[in-house]
């Protein structure tokens, strides 16, 4: 991709750090039994590694090809998770409870691998710059690649929105385990008794059911992570227009 | 402010939709600025903006400009230029971080008391005042500069409640009259701009459309190539409906609200017009800075659109 080399390597260790904590967060999630979206932590730990590999090229650890099946798989699962969400189907913190923005980041990370090749050819050709010449491939996607990146923006927007200091003394009493992973933002931060461990009847091997006592994993984290992604996701779209 | 997001979770469309609906329309529009500064700041990394040619675009808005504000421009773009990577990487993160500041309730008014000082820095040494003292300014091309509409947005937006019971979002923040004196004051100054010679004179209105068509994708150049065609010979005529329709779009504030609502209607379609007239603010370029006026424009009227008779 275009752009100052360190500027692209920034990028790369922030997508490159959200994949490995997401990581983490899989591993903790089932060690503590504390709930987290699997799907979501998964796909940005493959969103994460393939994007550093488009930022700089010496991160890159498959080919392209792969990525876009893995992507467009990903893609397919959201697909789903949305329409069973829009059905009414039961909810479970163990998976995301808004999928449509991680429908259109995989979307998105497909997009990017689908046309990327002709972009790079016409960055390097003009020594790193788009310049004012748009190859057809380009123009042809522009207000697509610009409606992306403005849906990540606004993403990464209203999650800002939805991070908070302290939770209101109300937010101690809801119901830990049915909490929506952004309604465990209110609640990180509230004192309770049960805050940092399972309870005793705490599941050992069933993840979809929650100990009552547990709560989301690291709820601000999340969506800090979440915002590191739309916003470095929304640069590599915007150096695509 | 919206109400507590600690609930127990219903179904998460019945969900999103309860949260969306608790976000009041000054928060949606807040949110909304922010998404512009967060682009911006994403605008501004861009690869040309670590280039000579960055510099030099702030040096040349000092062209026509009286001295006193000339030199100013010559100084911070020269400034610029000896340090290139450094202050562009902090301009863009400024203002990425004034739209992260934004979304995030407890920096919100830190974010926008500082997007008034910034907007102003750089509509000074940025884009020396839209061009208004050089008599370049036009409505077609961004006048007043888009970023002194960023600091207009921010008192709108600004969280208090001068007035709690109006129907719209800015006399709500600042009171009826006040809020009604900015209108006036923005589209009045549009209308005023349409008619000096930067948009009247022949050929004006289409050569600025031309020129913001370069380096846009096809479909948009092809519409830009059009307007420009259909405008080619025309000046005073296109100068005097477009100053006509953005003084009545200023006048209808003082009028009752189904008129202002109209007009808000109305300044909707100018401020889309104006922007695909603007080539979309030059964004698929590689080289804007901004969305330019366009955006700006709408989300000003949005803040004053009431769904309520008064």
């Amino acid at each position: 991709m275009g752009g100052p080399t360190w500027l692209a390597g920034i990028f790369a260790a922030a997508s490159l750090a959200v994949a490995v904590y997401c990581a983490a967060r899989l591993v903790a999630s089932r060690r503590w039994r504390r709930p987290t979206e699997l799907d979501t932590d998964g796909a940005h730990v493959v969103m994460g590694v393939a994007m550093a590999g488009m930022l700089v090229s010496g991160l890159r650890t498959l080919p392209g090809t792969i990525w876009e099946v893995v992507f467009a798989v990903a893609t397919v699962w959201f697909g789903y998770r949305m329409l069973a969400t829009r059905r009414g189907a039961p909810q479970t913190p163990w998976r995301s409870a808004h999928p449509m923005p991680h429908l259109v980041e995989c979307a998105a990370m497909v997009f990017m691998f689908a046309i990327l090749p002709a972009t790079v050819a016409v960055r390097a050709a003009s020594g790193g710059m788009g310049g004012l010449t748009m190859t057809p491939a380009e123009s042809r996607f522009s207000f697509l690649t610009l409606a992306l990146a403005l849906f990540l923006f606004g993403y990464a927007v209203w999650l800002g929105d939805r991070i908070t200091f302290r939770a209101p003394a109300a937010a101690a009493l809801a119901p830990a385990p049915t909490l929506a992973p952004a309604a465990a933002l209110a609640v990180a931060s509230a004192p309770g008794p049960s805050a940092a461990s399972p309870g005793p009847s705490a599941p050992e091997t069933n993840p979809d059911v929650a100990s009552p006592a547990a709560r989301y994993l690291a709820p601000r984290c999340a969506a800090v992570c979440k915002i590191a992604m739309g916003i470095t996701m929304g640069y590599m779209l915007i150096l695509m227009l | 402010m919206s109400e507590s997001l600690a609930a127990a979770r219903p179904a998460p469309r019945a969900e999103v939709q309860g949260r969306l609906a608790a976000l009041d329309t000054r928060r949606k529009l807040q949110l909304a600025l922010g998404v512009i500064w967060v682009l911006d700041g994403i605008l501004q990394y861009q690869p040309w903006m670590f280039t000579k040619g960055f510099p030099d675009m702030l040096a040349a808005s000092a062209q026509g400009n009286p001295g006193v504000v000339a030199h100013p421009i010559t100084w911070s773009a020269g400034l610029i230029d000896h340090h290139l990577v450094v202050l562009n990487a902090i301009f863009a993160t400024i203002q990425l971080a004034l739209g992260l500041g934004i979304a995030w309730r407890p920096t919100l008014k830190l974010a926008l008391a500082g997007s008034i000082v910034w907007s102003l820095a750089v509509w000074w040494l940025g884009e020396g005042f839209g061009g208004i003292l050089a008599g370049t300014a036009s409505p077609v091309n961004g006048a007043p500069g888009a970023v002194i509409l960023y600091a207009v947005l921010a008192v709108l937006l600004w969280p208090a409640d001068r007035d709690p019971a109006a129907s719209y979002v800015a006399a709500r923040t600042l009171g009826r009259r006040p809020a009604q004196a900015i209108w006036l004051v923005v589209w009045g100054s549009l209308a005023a701009f349409a008619v000096l010679p930067a948009t009247r004179a022949a050929g004006a209105i289409s050569g600025m459309i031309s020129d913001a068509s370069g380096g846009a994708p096809a479909w948009l150049a092809w519409m830009g190539n059009h307007a420009g065609s259909a405008l080619e010979h025309q000046g005073l005529a296109p100068a005097i409906v477009l100053a006509v329709a953005l003084a009545l779009i200023a006048v209808a504030v003082f009028l009752p609200a189904r008129f202002l609502r109209a007009a808000v209607i109305a300044a909707l379609i100018v401020s889309l017009a104006l922007w695909l007239a603007q080539g979309l603010g030059g964004i698929f370029t590689g080289m804007a800075t901004d969305p330019e006026s366009g955006p700006l424009l709408a989300l000003i009227a949005l803040t004053y659109f009431s769904k309520e008779e008064a």
